[in-house]
């Protein structure tokens, strides 16, 4: 970077909550609004570098807003956002993912009537010279990834098609798409809304291995257990207004519960 | 790109296992249901061939070679139509190009250009009908079952406006007519071309990486888009694979019959989907195997073989490819629930 663009920048950048480090993520005065709804109104939070952050509130509190705008499917109608420092504005869901934002919807994009393997590298084949894709290499992967990271009982196989899986199974497959492309922000929407327990444990140990090599992750969810067990800092959003922000030393879960209904 | 190796959180199922089932999945996935189907009536056809020779002259050398020859004039067309349906979309004037693009060439190489020239010229219009049925498609946003109902109808009347109702013969130079309709050893050249081509299709849908991306986009184009996969240039490369596909099995045909009938080609669409659909292709998209494009181009052929050599009237053809057409269909929608 520039020195002149150093320069420039430096009139808008935000002051960091701690001194020497530059969040991963930061976002200021974010506002939103659908005709007559107020989605979000002016929200500011910042995600660290190798830290897990909980998105919490109840039905209606701006969450999804807030997940569309950091993962480029929508533009904020004001405020700005910075990316390590640096002040960008997403104009689409492929810029986002160009940064290094990841985002994993309940219903992810996938293709029901290609193989898991397949639909893990969609879009990102591992090819040869000529555009030939190695078929061998992408299902050894495909089935490494499925044992390790989400470790999903009933895909017993990459050649499986994505259409005969279960729900919570597809979902899986999204999850170990999203991580095998190492992201430096991944955005969980209800990852484990259709997981079963032991599925959701291993997410959880692989959000954890994920934290350690210094990549962060934003967990949208309403299972404040879920929430409390894995995440290291919480924010509660209502009514497009951030209520509440606290690390995991200063609140319990009868707190970040007593919040989100009360809100 | 690397990845981490991370603890087990769960047992892993045995490793032997593992591959079974992944080759189970494979098979399922490989067309090998018509492949069993086409050995099976071949087996039956030469058996009874062989046991009544005058009745049945299945395994006669005429029969054998007009087979050879006449496959690959669907074959090929159904190459292009099963890429197509496979990227979610259809192709119905795949006919009017077959005979538009065709008489262009003939007309072309009659007046004295050269003949190769006018036959790559051919295929040239061939692949850029096709292209605009794509363009218009995807531009328009209306089903392509539409837009090429409607470029049908016009390549039709251009090919009366520019040549007219009235046969157009083509003789081309020895060597021209020695790779496009003559014989190498036992074997028509014609086929020999549509052996290759089937092993370039398959190559390119099951091996390469803008075939991942014709059935990615085929099956779910939301999906494939949102990964990153260029949708509409896949459906474009399709289209234009299809044309390029029509107006070569006219100029094969051009080549074999040494004349172009306008009205020669008005099944040709609709007898392409079937070829594709007996061969295990869904109208919806996402699914099939060039294997199974190529063996339902033989399997119609079959019939029609069958029928001829038994001396059925002609219009017995249609009453069994109809049946046929069904029944795959049928069968395959079991297979597929099964497998979910």
């Amino acid at each position: 970077m520039g020195i002149e663009h150093m320069e420039t920048v430096a009139a808008k950048q935000p002051e960091y909550p701690e001194e020497g480090t530059v969040p991963l993520l930061e976002l200021r005065d974010i506002k939103k609004r659908y005709g007559a709804l107020e989605a979000l109104k002016g929200v500011s939070l910042h995600v660290k570098r190798a830290e897990i952050l909980a998105l919490l509130g109840d039905n209606g509190a701006g969450k999804s807003t807030l997940v569309k705008i950091i993962s480029g499917v929508v533009p904020p109608d004001a405020g700005s956002m910075f990316w390590e420092g640096r002040p960008v504005t997403l104009k689409s869901h492929a810029e986002a993912t160009a940064l290094g934002i990841e985002t994993i919807y309940q219903d992810s994009a996938l293709v029901d009537s290609l193989t898991v393997a397949r639909n893990i590298f969609l879009g990102r084949e591992l090819v040869g010279p000529f555009g030939f894709m190695h078929h061998r290499k992408m299902r050894a992967i495909a089935s490494d990834v499925l044992q390790t990271i989400v470790a999903i009982e009933g895909i017993d196989s990459p050649d499986k098609l994505v259409g005969s899986l279960s729900g919570g199974q597809k979902q899986a497959v999204a999850i170990a798409r999203a991580v095998y492309f190492k992201r430096t922000l991944l955005v969980l929407d209800e990852p484990t809304s259709a997981l079963a327990v032991r599925a959701t444990e291993a997410l959880f140990e692989y959000l954890r291995t994920l934290r350690s090599q210094g990549l962060s992750s934003i967990l949208v969810t309403h299972n404040l257990y879920d929430a409390y067990r894995i995440c290291d800092r919480f924010i509660i959003l209502s009514h497009g207004e951030l209520v509440f922000e606290a690390s995991r030393s200063e609140t319990s879960v009868a707190e970040l519960t007593e919040r989100v209904s009360r809100s | 790109m690397e990845h981490q190796h991370l603890p087990m959180i769960t047992e892993r199922t045995p490793a032997g296992r593992r591959a079974d089932s992944g080759r189970r999945y494979r098979i399922q996935q490989s067309g090998l249901e018509i492949l069993i189907l086409f050995l099976l009536v071949q087996v039956a056809s030469i058996i009874y061939g062989v046991i009544s020779p005058d009745t049945f002259a299945y395994v006669s050398p005429a029969n054998i070679q007009t087979a050879l020859e006449a496959i690959p004039l669907l074959g090929i067309p159904a190459l292009g139509v099963g890429t197509l349906m496979i990227a979610g979309e259809f192709d119905l004037s795949i006919g009017a190009n077959y005979i538009f693009s065709s008489i262009i060439m003939a007309q072309l190489a009659e007046n004295g250009l050269s003949v190769w020239l006018a036959a790559l010229l051919g295929l040239g219009i061939g692949a850029g009908i096709g292209l605009l049925n794509g363009v218009i498609t995807l531009r328009l946003r209306i089903p392509s079952f539409i837009t090429t109902l409607g470029t049908m109808g016009i390549w039709d009347a251009a090919t009366l406006f520019i040549h007219g109702a009235s046969s157009q013969p083509f003789n081309p130079p020895p060597e021209f007519a020695a790779v496009t309709a003559g014989l190498f050893g036992i074997i028509p050249a014609e086929f020999l071309w549509f052996l290759a081509l089937s092993i370039v299709f398959w190559a390119l849908l099951h091996q390469h990486r803008l075939g991942n991306h014709i059935f990615a986009v085929g099956g779910n184009k939301y999906a494939a888009e949102e990964n990153g996969v260029p949708g509409n240039r896949a459906k474009l490369i399709a289209f234009g694979l299809t044309g390029a596909c029509a107006a070569l099995a006219g100029i094969l045909a051009a080549a074999q019959i040494g004349n172009i009938a306008p009205s020669s080609a008005t099944d040709l669409p609709l007898q392409a989907i079937a070829a594709c659909v007996i061969g295990g292709l869904t109208l919806s998209g996402g699914r099939g195997t060039v294997l199974g494009m190529a063996l339902g181009a033989a399997l119609i052929y079959w019939i029609q073989d069958v029928l001829l050599l038994l001396g059925a009237p002609g219009f017995y053809l249609s009453a069994f490819v109809g049946v046929l057409i069904i029944g795959a269909a049928a069968i395959y929608e079991q297979l597929r629930r099964r497998q979910s």
